[in-house]
């Protein structure tokens, strides 16, 4: 080590002085635009080194910022989705209400559109704990005039009738029970039968000759035989047909969504109600209390049956 | 005081080392450049022979030190540079740094002391030296200088014969041991 040291001393010292000399001369001498030389190679020297250290500094900072701006969009992000959450629920709440809002504006437009008859809004708070029966509960009772037998509705169609009243609540029996049965007729040709529950979703129209020209589709309607539902009130329309011994055995799809009731209608009196459609519903006058009332059918074998059904299993 | 210049060590401590009266040194460097500028003044056949070169190359390969070879160098040229009217100083000052180191690190291997191979010494450092001057020139100046002419030739040839003769007297300031 100290050997090559020694060798190289010499050389050490030409390359200093002659260094030395050069920087002395490039201090003397005046390259183009009258800058000296030595300015000239300290810029040369410098620059590089100070674009280096600027792209550096740029590179780390950039990533540095990078790396905070991370983080921060990482906290943001949390607090975001946390409020999005909170919006989620917040707008969930508002569909309901709003679909709470329209479902009641339905049924006071119903209301207001047949004054002729006492209804009374009723809240479904429960529905019965036996998947057999097709029962619910509602949040009215004796309290708020409710009797037996009383009609309960949907703008949509009939529900089913009242067979339970209690303090402030009351049981209604669906229309698909299978202990249930409305009187009803065919629209379009005014054919007599008696709408029963079978136990499952959709209730049956009996009491319907095999000679009677029944088509899916075709409407069904209350006859008012039974004493508890108004006349020509939709009760649902045909699903299917099939003849059978002695009568037709006809599915009958409800007018009324009865899995998905959460707001239906008691019918406090026997009144009739004409039913009207839903521009003219939405248009009647409330002082229009003095609509037509049908005159009461005729008594045919479909009609003893309904009376007999409405009668229940009470 | 056996020696005027005594910076860094020998290159080789086998090689016979010449030493010199007191201040033949600087007085011959001195006088060097005085006689350089004072024959420059009587016309420009002055320009054909180097002293300050000359008196270089001679104490380098006596004195067989690069390091001090290179000191000396430097100093005869930056004050040759300083008493010239236009030449930046460091120009000739370089070459002869670098002519003073490779004078002394040559002195110590090859016999430096027949005349034939001091003319042949002093006509190649001449050169070198011209080649060293003109490098720099180009560089720094951007002034096209050249390398090689044959007045360079011929100016070669005259410094190398006169330094045969001045060589012979300057071994008379020897220091005989």
């Amino acid at each position: 080590m100290i050997d090559t040291y020694s060798r190289h001393r010499p050389l050490a010292w030409l390359a200093i002085v002659v260094v030395a000399q050069l920087m002395l001369l490039a201090f003397q001498i005046k390259g183009e635009h009258d800058v000296r030389l030595i300015r000239y190679w300290a810029v040369a020297l410098v620059t590089p080194l100070e674009r280096a250290g600027t792209w550096s500094f740029s590179k780390v900072g950039g990533a540095w910022g990078a790396y905070v701006g991370l983080r921060n969009a990482r906290a943001e992000n949390d607090r975001m989705r946390v409020e999005l959450d909170q919006l989620r629920l917040r707008n969930r709440e508002l569909e309901s209400q709003a679909a709470e809002a329209q479902r009641l504006a339905t049924v006071l437009n119903f209301r207001s559109a047949h004054p002729e008859a006492q209804m009374l809004a009723a809240q479904v708070i429960g529905s019965s704990a036996d998947p057999t029966s097709h029962t619910l509960f509602i949040n009215r009772g004796e309290h708020d005039r409710l009797r037996m037998n009383m009609g309960v509705v949907t703008p949509d169609g009939i529900v089913g009738k009242i067979v339970e009243v209690l303090p402030n609540t009351a049981q209604v029996l669906l229309i698909n029970d299978k202990d249930s049965g409305v009187g009803a007729l065919f629209s379009a040709t005014r054919t007599h039968g008696v709408v029963r529950g079978s136990g499952d979703p959709e209730p049956r129209m009996e009491y319907v000759v095999n000679d009677e020209k029944v088509q899916a589709g075709d409407a069904i309607v209350t006859s008012g035989e039974d004493r508890i539902f108004p006349k020509d009130f939709p009760i649902g329309t045909v699903e299917s047909a099939k003849p059978a011994n002695p009568f037709q055995v006809i599915r009958v799809q409800p007018s009324a969504r009865l899995d998905r009731l959460e707001e239906v209608l008691v019918l406090l009196t026997q009144q009739e109600v004409v039913i009207k459609k839903p521009e003219a519903a939405a248009s009647a006058p409330a002082s229009d209390g003095a609509a037509a009332a049908t005159p009461a059918p005729g008594t045919t074998p479909a009609k003893a049956a309904a009376a007999k059904s409405a009668a229940g299993p009470q | 005081m056996g020696y005027m210049l005594n910076v860094g060590e020998r290159s080789d401590p086998n090689v016979e080392v010449h030493k010199f009266y007191s201040g033949a040194v600087l007085a011959v460097c001195l006088l060097a450049l005085v006689f350089q500028a004072f024959l420059h003044k009587y016309g420009r056949w002055s320009e054909l022979i180097d002293l300050p070169l000359l008196v270089t190359i001679y104490f380098g390969v006596s004195r067989r030190n690069p390091v001090t070879g290179l000191f000396l160098g430097g100093t005869i040229g930056i004050l040759q540079d300083a008493l010239s009217h236009d030449n930046p100083i460091g120009m000739y000052g370089i070459a002869k740094t670098i002519i003073g180191y490779l004078a002394s690190s040559i002195g110590g291997r090859i016999d430096t002391e027949h005349p034939l191979s001091r003319f042949a010494l002093v006509f190649f450092f001449f050169h070198f030296h011209q080649v060293i001057l003109a490098i720099t020139q180009r560089v720094l100046l951007n002034h096209a200088a050249p390398m090689f002419t044959l007045r360079l030739l011929l100016d070669s040839l005259v410094t190398a014969a006169f330094a045969v003769p001045l060589f012979a007297l300057l071994d008379r300031l020897r220091r005989t041991s």
